[in-house]
């Protein structure tokens, strides 16, 4: 009898299988069916409304506005991670003294839950008593307090920059996973052969570390667009929803104005771009495990 | 000698402005943390005196305790569960070839990149539905659910590293397979166990979005929700007391990452690229 459970690998897999499957597909097919369906404010359902709920969502200004914005927090953060972490991978590739010591620090805000570094940063930008203001003036680089957070223009520069602070151990971490796949032979072979470091990176380094910047690059683009603390802990979007993304404009229609069958709507379809971006990281992903 | 002093000293030098925006909100947090209330609110840099008291007073007037007692109930609660249909699972992927187990890979992968924030009305819906609302063990079910993908994909990619020959050997033996599990391969397979749970352990720990949307009393909060509760719509924030509790709920949890990362390096090498 242990002999055919343990061998019987149908049976091994089903109960995660089973819970992995369920908490996917169980709300989807909830948020499908409220999504076509009138909602009213106490959440039930009162029949068929075909594509009212996404029409609505279409129609909302701030749902623009909150796509917009969507688009410049990934790319700005994904492009900024990606373009701190590389030279800060190769450095910690290098042998130096202290290392350890670096690579723990620059791991560090990974450690750290999102909401309290959030919060933090909150405390840190507050106009009045705020320590990066008192830093600042400490320095003499402003005369005057900065409202950071009281108005987008300062606030999402600032939250884009706290999630480019927070996003690049997990990017540093993939590139050293890659540069540690490449033959050091291979750059000391390129070295006498007269290439400088520049060059070194160019033809070497670079071409052989596309995978792990493929990957660092897709996972990078969803775990930031679906980034939730961050905004949330800091401003709650606003002021005057002027730093609502996707996802906060997503929980506010749903949670804060109780238009269900709406954020429903808006969550099928975030979530057929997720789907989109998640099948381009299984075929790379899948692509170099057939290599 | 000397051209390794020279790469050190460019080395930091390079990091060195990462490194201060780094350190900056670690320094903002222990400075107001260890500020009397009345210099909380003044905008300089060091306090007047070191106000140890402010963690006993945070401790009193926070709900702290609750919450860390919430807190640890639901990591715990949650990656033991994750585990127990994980381990199963990650063994079977790594042993046998079957029909569907490229499948079964897949759907793992994609499921890890859904966030729980887009189905978030639908887990909603069914936390109520489970009369769960406002209990712990509705964070407690999604999260592990939720981490199934993730503890497997790591798991599977440990147990691949440890060969097979050594239990083949042990039914050579006349061990029966469940010998063999039990005295060959599960002693091998701990520290990768180890390691997974105390990641998993550690994403029920930070989790905000299902929490905040789950738990509706202070009975209930886990630590990101107190402490953002004390910060959330209130007109007078006590910030050397939020900061106070920052501290408690962050360091600890700080310290053990920063000892494992270079197994999450090694996990991730190994099961997100290769």
């Amino acid at each position: 009898m242990n002999r055919s459970l343990l061998t019987n690998p149908y049976l091994l897999i089903l109960p995660g299988l089973f819970l992995a499957g369920f908490i996917i597909i169980w709300p989807l097919v909830q948020i499908t069916e409220i999504a076509a369906s009138d909602v009213n404010r106490f959440g039930q359902l009162q029949g068929f409304a075909g594509l009212d709920n996404f029409r609505a969502v279409i129609a909302d200004p701030a749902f623009l506005g909150a796509s917009l914005r969507t688009l410049i927090w990934t790319v700005c953060i994904v492009a900024g991670t990606i373009l701190i972490s590389m030279p800060v991978a190769l450095i910690l590739n290098e042998d130096f003294h202290g290392r350890g010591l670096a690579r723990i620090i620059i791991m560090l805000p990974w450690a750290v839950s999102l909401t309290m570094t959030a919060i933090i940063w909150r405390w840190a930008l507050n106009g009045e008593s705020g320590m990066l203001n008192s830093a600042l003036r400490g320095f003499g680089i402003i005369d005057t307090n900065i409202q950071w957070l009281a108005q987008a223009s300062t606030a999402f520069p600032m939250q884009i920059m706290i999630g480019i602070l927070v996003s690049i151990p997990f990017c540093v971490t993939i590139f050293l996973g890659g540069l540690s796949s490449i033959p050091d032979d291979l750059n000391e072979a390129a070295r006498l052969e007269g290439a400088g470091p520049w060059q070194v990176f160019r033809e070497i380094t670079l071409p052989l570390m596309r995978p792990f910047l493929n990957i660092a690059v897709v996972m990078n683009t969803i775990y930031v667009f679906n980034s939730f603390p961050i905004i949330w802990a800091t401003t709650q979007g606003g002021p005057a929803n002027g730093t609502d993304i996707l996802v906060t404009h997503l929980y506010k229609i749903g949670f804060r104005f109780g238009k269900l069958g709406e954020a429903a709507a808006l969550s099928l379809m975030m979530f057929a771009g997720l789907l989109v971006l998640t099948l381009i990281y299984v075929r790379l992903a899948m692509r170099d495990t057939a290599k | 000698m000397s051209r390794k002093m020279r790469r050190t000293l460019w080395s930091w030098l390079a990091l060195s402005p990462l490194i201060v925006l780094i350190l900056f909100p670690f320094a903002v947090m222990f400075i107001t943390a260890v500020k009397p209330a009345a210099e909380a609110l003044q905008s300089r840099w060091w306090p007047s005196e070191f106000r140890w008291s402010n963690f006993a007073v945070m401790w009193g007037n926070t709900n702290f305790g609750q919450a860390l007692f919430n807190s640890i109930y639901v990591a715990v609660a949650s990656t033991l569960l994750a585990m127990a249909v994980s381990v199963p699972a990650a063994y079977a992927i790594s042993r046998y070839r079957f029909r569907g187990r490229g499948a079964v890979q897949q759907f793992l992968l994609i499921s890890q990149m859904l966030s729980p924030i887009v189905l978030v009305i639908g887990l909603f819906r069914l936390v109520v539905w489970l009369d769960l609302l406002d209990s712990v063990q509705s964070v407690v079910f999604v999260y592990a659910a939720f981490s199934v993908a993730f503890t497997v994909w790591m798991l599977q990619s440990y147990f691949a590293t440890i060969p097979a020959d050594l239990e083949e050997a042990a039914w050579i033996e006349g061990a029966s397979p469940w010998q063999a599990l039990v005295t060959v391969f599960l002693p091998l397979a701990i520290p990768a166990m180890t390691v997974t749970a105390i990641f998993a352990f550690i994403n029920a720990w930070n989790e905000f979005v299902i929490a905040l949307t789950m738990l509706r009393s202070q009975d209930s909060y886990t630590l990101p929700i107190q402490i953002f509760s004390l910060v959330a719509g209130r007109y007078t924030i006590e910030w050397e007391l939020v900061m106070a509790a920052t501290l408690v709920a962050t360091v600890p949890v700080a310290i053990l990452f920063a000892w494992l990362q270079r197994y999450l390096i090694r996990g991730l090498a190994l099961g997100a690229v290769k």
